[in-house]
């Protein structure tokens, strides 16, 4: 009898453990690996200028006010490589799922025995490298003149599209955040000899919260235009 | 280890004394260069220069004029991002307290290397200071150095408290009467704490208590992250134990004339020794241990104690010599740890496999080994949970003493954990599958296997990092050489199998303050256990 009661639990339990496990069993939201905005709608407005290059749409907007922290700006003469990413996704109004993308990415380095910056600026069709002074660098690296954004063969005639725009400084490629969440789960000296799960890892992983993905994240839409 | 107590916290203590100057070995501070402007409203757009601007946006002024085009502050000269330059030297500054020469381990640049500002190292280097732990921030710059093409790597550190509390553990042991309802056998508690940058050292101190009725454990921990600037940790602990172990739980017949007439027999033993050990990175996932331990053991045992297995009356084994004796074993770890994270992963492994031999030739009174293998894996599900599945399996082989044996208690949730070697509670196996594990208090032999299901609930940045709900299930089993060669009389088919289920539920909470784990298996534990006594053998 006791045995056939221990059975039922054994089945009760394994019953449980698979509603569990079910999709959709538990009622949380799941975390999302994409960094591309999740309701684009809602993001801050910001004015852009657009122009139809033949059969090709064209964007100019500024986002100098990501390089708004003095710290940054330090940073940006340190002598080491500065970053500016911007990723400029195209949305159908009402949808948040984008139907093309226009990267642009700056990277500049101050030359410290020359007095300039070094800069690489890489978008759709073209790339290249400048020397500019620091204003140069703001403009060449913080406004994006006449980008290539899409074809309007992509769009439907009559829907109003807008851009989505993220924009991060110095971010950290996945590998090198890979790299460092195991330093972080397993700080030298910290494991040792003694038991090797010690929590002093999660002490540590605080600092993997404070580092981010980017040194700065600046995310806004743009107005709508209508093809 | 009472899972719903803390389980770490890092504390803030008193500020770092200032102990030495900030360090400067090259030249003067580095310009400071303004803020720009652009705080306030967003920037207004730039002029479309190409095509026809879009009616109803944002009217599009005139192409710039050439005039314009001239004033424009860029230098129209052919760039190139990539520059290289000769390291003149590097200069640690913001350090207060820990010592240059500790910060410079980390930096894997020297004077006269040729510098490529592109290098990823330069990256690496930020992140490594950092996961060092004695570093609120971080930053890397370079300025000119004395001659055209030279340069200084500056490091710019700022420190952070650096003793954390590793662990704490506070708690209620329970002994049960018969009918399997607990009483309070005594309270417990302890602490571990590591100062983990000792004077700027980079050298880590730990210490650690364990306090119960009767009961004390102190341990005194050393350890040298880069021992003597190699790449090699040294360890050194010294540990101290007053214990006492408990077996059977009714109907036990004692011969002990310093202990009152009880349903248990005790076991007194002190130990008071040592450890040294090294360990080194294989790779950056990897590491591998090698540890020596040299301990002197004093027991005091009843003259004689029996107590029933199963229908027999049997000798209780105290896996201990009476009298004094000495334990000398080397123990060799390898770890393989791919986790993202610590406390709440989310993908990745964690193998760990060690080897314990406990030789004559090496002075020991004891001869045995010990084999364990842990693995554990985590999957990141599709819908956003986690899922972890994990293994354990031991073995003992040979005359171990008695705090190197699989304890119940460590392989079931529902009984609390030994804490440093000390167990407190007296509690058999829940039992909930009827079996002779509930005989079973210590084993040469363990296996268990569990699954969490995780169900991440918040996410944050500030002082609480994320907050996720578990549920646990495994099973898992214990045993010795005689359960498998001659089972204890009175079980019979599957009941002669040492196994029994283990569960949890609860919150896992990753705070600044460390991690906690508020789980329901300490109350469940509490409850009255459900399968039979020790010693109530079924005919």
């Amino acid at each position: 009898m006791t045995t056939l009661r221990s059975g039922r639990w054994v089945v009760r339990a394994f019953a449980l453990v698979a509603w569990a496990l079910a999709p959709g069993g538990a009622d949380a939201q799941p975390t999302t690996q994409s960094q591309q905005p999740t309701r684009p709608a809602a993001l801050p407005p910001r004015q852009a200028n657009y122009a139809w290059d033949k059969d090709l749409l064209r964007a100019s907007f500024s986002y100098r006010d990501v390089l708004a922290d003095p710290e940054l700006m330090k940073k940006l003469s340190s002598g080491l490589p500065t970053v500016i990413a911007m990723r400029a996704y195209v949305y159908r109004e009402g949808a948040d799922t984008p139907v093309a993308l226009a990267p642009r990415v700056c990277r500049v380095v101050y030359d410290l025995w020359d007095e300039v910056y070094r800069v690489h600026i890489s978008e759709p069709e073209r790339e290249r490298d400048q020397a500019a002074v620091l204003d140069g660098v703001l403009r060449l690296c913080t406004d994006a003149r006449d980008l290539a954004v899409v074809r309007r063969a992509l769009l439907t005639a009559g829907q109003a599209y807008f851009l989505g725009v993220v924009v991060d400084v110095n971010p950290v490629s996945p590998e090198m955040i890979e790299q460092m969440r195991r330093w972080m789960s397993r700080p030298t000296g910290s494991t040792g000899i003694g038991p090797s799960d010690a929590l002093f890892g999660s002490f540590v992983q605080l600092f993997v919260r404070q580092i981010a993905t980017s040194d700065k994240t600046l995310t806004f839409r743009t107005q709508s235009v209508v093809p | 280890m009472r899972r719903w107590l803390l389980a770490s916290i890092a504390v803030v203590l008193v500020p770092v004394p200032a102990r030495a100057q900030a360090v400067r070995t090259w030249g003067a501070e580095p310009d400071a260069r303004p803020a720009p402007s652009a705080a306030g409203p967003p920037p207004e757009p730039p002029p479309a220069t190409i095509g026809t601007p879009v009616a109803g946006s944002t009217a599009a002024p005139p192409t710039p004029s050439a005039a314009e085009a001239s004033t424009a502050p860029i230098v129209r000269t052919p760039g190139a991002v990539g520059l290289k330059y000769t390291l003149e030297g590097i200069e640690v500054r913001g350090n207060t307290t820990t010592l240059a020469r500790v910060v410079l381990r980390y930096v894997p640049f020297r004077a006269g290397d040729v510098l490529d500002v592109a290098d990823p190292e330069l990256e690496a280097t930020r992140f490594r200071l950092l996961g060092t732990g004695f570093f609120r921030d971080v930053q890397l710059s370079l300025r000119r150095g004395t001659r055209r093409g030279y340069v200084v790597l500056v490091v710019d550190v700022s420190e952070r408290n650096t003793i954390v509390v590793d662990d704490l553990w506070l708690g209620l042991s329970a002994d049960v009467v018969p009918g399997g309802i607990p009483r309070p056998l005594t309270a417990y508690g302890g602490a571990r704490v590591t100062e983990t940058n000792l004077a700027g050292t980079g050298v880590a101190l730990g210490g650690a208590f364990a306090v119960a009725d009767q009961q004390l454990a102190l341990r005194v921990r050393l350890a040298d992250p880069q021992f003597l600037r190699t790449n090699w940790v040294a360890e050194a602990e010294l540990l101290y134990s007053a214990a006492r172990d408990f077996f059977g739980n009714r109907d036990v017949l004692v011969d002990d004339p310093t202990q009152p007439a009880e349903d248990f027999a005790v076991a007194q033993y002190k130990r008071f020794g040592g450890r040294i050990g090294a360990g080194h990175d294989l790779g950056i996932s990897s590491q591998l241990f090698l540890e020596y331990r040299l301990e002197r053991i004093d027991a005091s045992l009843p003259r004689a104690a029996s107590d029933d297995r199963g229908e027999d009356v049997e000798p209780i084994d105290f896996m201990l010599p009476d009298g004094s004796s000495i334990l000398s074993t080397l123990r060799a770890t390898f770890v393989n740890d791919t986790r993202d994270e610590p406390f709440l992963p989310t993908r990745g492994h964690r193998f760990e496999a060690s080897l314990d031999a406990s030789l004559t030739p090496l002075g020991s009174d004891y001869t045995y080994t010990k084999l364990q293998l842990h693995a554990a894996k985590w999957f990141a599900l599709p819908w956003g949970h986690v899922l972890q599945l994990q293994g354990f399996a031991g073995g003992v082989f040979g005359n171990a003493p008695l705090f190197e044996r699989f304890y119940v208690g460590d392989l079931s949730d529902l009984l609390p954990d030994r804490v440093l070697d000390l167990s407190f509670d007296r509690r058999p196996a829940p039992n909930f599958l009827n079996t002779d594990i509930v005989e079973i208090r210590y084993g040469d032999y363990a296996a268990k296997v569990d699954a969490e299901y995780r169900v991440p609930l918040y996410r944050g940045s500030r002082s609480i990092y994320g907050v996720d709900f578990f549920g646990g299930f495994g099973f898992y089993g214990l045993a010795n050489e005689q359960d498998f060669v001659e089972h204890a009389r009175g079980y019979t088919g599957f009941s002669t199998w040492p196994i029994d289920l283990t569960f949890n539920a609860g919150l896992r909470i990753e705070t600044q303050a460390g991690g906690f784990v508020l789980g329901v298996s300490n109350l469940v534990g509490l409850i009255p256990v459900r399968g039979q006594q020790q010693g109530a053998a079924r005919p």
